[in-house]
């Protein structure tokens, strides 16, 4: 019985596959048993998932615990200062080793029979070695299950598959915008702290999607900011803009723009002094253009730069939050959140960097709030019986034209406002579900 | 903190009784009413709670907010609560702030008092059966004033004592 359900499921797939390519998603995508078992199996177990940010652990012996799929991971900086990762788990019963989210510590011991493991997985302490083992078990084949990592500009990923292509290679060219979140200031960026992290009723697919380039939820979903005059960009002029994606890998970045709005602008001057001398002068002539950064690395990873201030109409500074949307079950999820800050700026200027991304995007933010109440209810829709067969639209864009004149890389359109980001991630998600990755 | 009070059995039940009406502006989402009880200088800080072993230096961040605000921003927030778009609270939540074991001592200053209190907070939202709980310890910095209702909210410091927290947003006040 099994097998002809996941037949049945298959070939379904390949029909999603399709409807993708004519600009339909189906709406049960986002919360279905079947649909979430098959990401764990074939997406999460073989895509380069996001782990950390190297500034979370800076010190030897510093961890945090996250998680691939439904795997919890110890990523650990080791005490020769690089990052090993591996699963929190004893290899003798099983046992979770490290029941916190983040500390520092050289060695865990677990705390059912007392095997002790260093930072790095190594397993050094066995009690009773010679009494109960009587010199049989091998240390060296008892390690942690160690987890593959790689890590750019800061941001440490892992892999649960020996055979994937490179973290270079999974991300495909996306680096350039990347380096916009990445590598503010002359220094690069770090986390302000630990991260917000709470649950939600949502498909971690909506997230991905809205946050690989969705400026046109912006002027009705966060209708009130336009009404208070948050908004350096106003209804008539916020299409306005570039979609990015990198054609089969599913990454895409939505670039808003304004006209009249100061290139760099809410970065204090030597900050964006320093940033415009280290980027490219590609990169320079991109972000001088971009009010709003708005980009999801595939899956599960976005990030969000936006000039805003805590007062509408003040000149407000530029915030960047890193999410990362943990799938629990379907249509459930842990969302993490982080503001990045600029590693170089002043104390004071990354604490109002801080304060604007708590205002708008925190677990509070006045404009998250607004975005989780929609994602819910749609998530809610998506599981009801009668959308089994219901597809959505996802044809805006279908004709446009490349914008070969744009100096960054990947497929790029215009305006801002646009689906095509979406059918590549959707066609990237559905060349996992099908085992063709 | 003093093992028994030193203040005034007067003085506590008016501070106790400026919480619950306090509380009570909240619940009947009298937002304009509320912003009356918080002075000025206000500060309003909610930090993110990290599991972490027994010994570690820390369990609520140092850095980490979920609010961070001042009078300006309580403003904003309710301001944006009266516009047609709040979409998180359309239809509104329907609040309950159960505020307990209010434990008083004297401030660091003359006519403030460090009120320590619980809140838990019911929440219903539209048709959806099952309510969320939210359990906090609060530490507020309250001050007298010589207007109605003769205090003010100087400080507001609340705790989640949940690290991994059950909303899907935080549209509502602590």
């Amino acid at each position: 019985m099994t097998s002809s359900v996941d037949r049945s499921l298959d070939d379904e797939l390949q029909g999603i596959r399709q409807g993708i390519r004519e600009g339909r998603f189906p709406a049960r995508a986002f919360n279905d048993q079947q649909i979430y078992d098959l990401e764990q199996d074939r997406l999460f177990s073989r895509a380069w998932c996001f782990l950390a940010h190297e500034s979370e652990i800076p010190a030897p012996g510093d961890y945090v615990t996250r998680y691939i799929g439904n795997n919890n991971i110890i990523v650990a900086r080791t005490e020769h200062g690089d990052i090993s990762a591996n699963l929190n788990m004893c290899r003798h019963r099983g046992n979770m080793l490290c029941k916190s989210e983040m500390g520092n510590a050289s060695h865990f011991r677990c705390s059912y029979h007392g095997w002790t493991y260093k930072n790095s997985g190594e397993l050094i302490g066995v009690p009773y070695m010679k009494e109960g083992y009587e010199g049989r078990l091998k240390r060296k084949e008892w390690g942690l299950v160690n987890v593959r990592v790689d890590s750019y500009a800061g941001l440490v990923f892992g892999c649960l598959d020996p055979d994937a292509p490179s973290l270079e290679e999974y991300l495909g060219g996306f680096q350039f915008y990347l380096d916009f979140y990445l590598k503010q200031g002359g220094e690069g960026s770090e986390v302000h702290g630990p991260p917000d992290h709470w649950v939600a009723e949502t498909d971690w697919k909506i997230c991905a999607e809205n946050f690989a380039g969705d400026g046109y939820h912006t002027p009705v979903a966060h209708q009130w900011g336009f009404n208070l005059g948050y908004f350096p960009s106003s209804g008539s002029t916020h299409s306005q803009g570039w979609a990015a994606s990198i054609p089969g890998l599913g990454h895409g970045i939505g670039l808003g723009h304004s006209p009249n709005f100061p290139p760099f602008g809410g970065f204090p001057d030597d900050l964006a002094e320093r940033m415009k001398a280290s980027f490219t002068p590609e990169q320079v002539e991109v972000f001088s253009q971009v009010r709003t950064a708005v980009g999801t690395v595939f899956p599960n990873l976005s990030f969000l730069m936006q000039p805003f201030s805590l007062v509408p109409g003040e000149s407000g500074v530029r915030f960047v939050t890193m999410r990362l949307y943990h799938p629990v079950g379907p249509g459930r999820m842990e969302m993490y959140s982080w503001c990045l800050v600029p590693k170089d700026a002043s104390q004071e200027y990354k604490d109002e960097a801080y304060r604007a991304y708590t205002l708008a995007f925190g677990q509070a933010g006045t404009f998250e709030q607004d975005d989780f109440e929609n994602w819910t209810k749609v998530t809610r829709a998506a599981g009801s019986t009668m959308v089994k067969n219901v597809d959505f639209p996802y044809i805006m864009g279908m004709e446009s034209e490349r914008d070969k004149d744009f100096p960054g890389p990947g497929h790029v359109v215009r305006p801002y406002v646009n689906d095509t980001n979406f059918r590549n991630l959707w066609s990237r998600w559905a060349d996992y579900l099908v085992g063709e990755v | 903190m003093a093992t028994t009070t030193q203040v005034d059995l007067e003085t506590r039940m008016s501070l106790q009784d400026f919480l619950y009406r306090e509380a009570l502006a909240l619940d009947e989402r009298r937002f304009r009413d509320w912003l009356e009880y918080l002075a000025d200088d206000i500060r309003y800080e909610v930090p993110v709670r990290v599991t972490r072993e027994a010994l570690a230096d820390w369990e609520l961040t140092p850095t980490s907010r979920i609010f961070d605000d001042t009078k300006a921003t309580l403003e904003v927030r309710v301001q944006r609560l009266e516009t047609d778009f709040a979409w998180a609270e359309q239809p509104p939540s329907r609040t309950r702030h159960f505020v307990t074991n209010v434990v008083v001592d004297p401030g660091d200053v003359e006519n403030e008092y460090l009120v320590q209190s619980n809140c838990f907070i019911y929440r219903s939202r539209g048709d959806e059966p099952t309510p969320s709980f939210y359990s906090l310890f609060r530490k507020d910095t309250v001050r007298r004033t010589s207007t109605a209702p003769g205090w003010e909210i100087a400080r507001r410091w609340a705790a989640f004592d949940q690290s991994l927290i059950n909303a899907h947003n935080m549209s509502i006040f602590i």
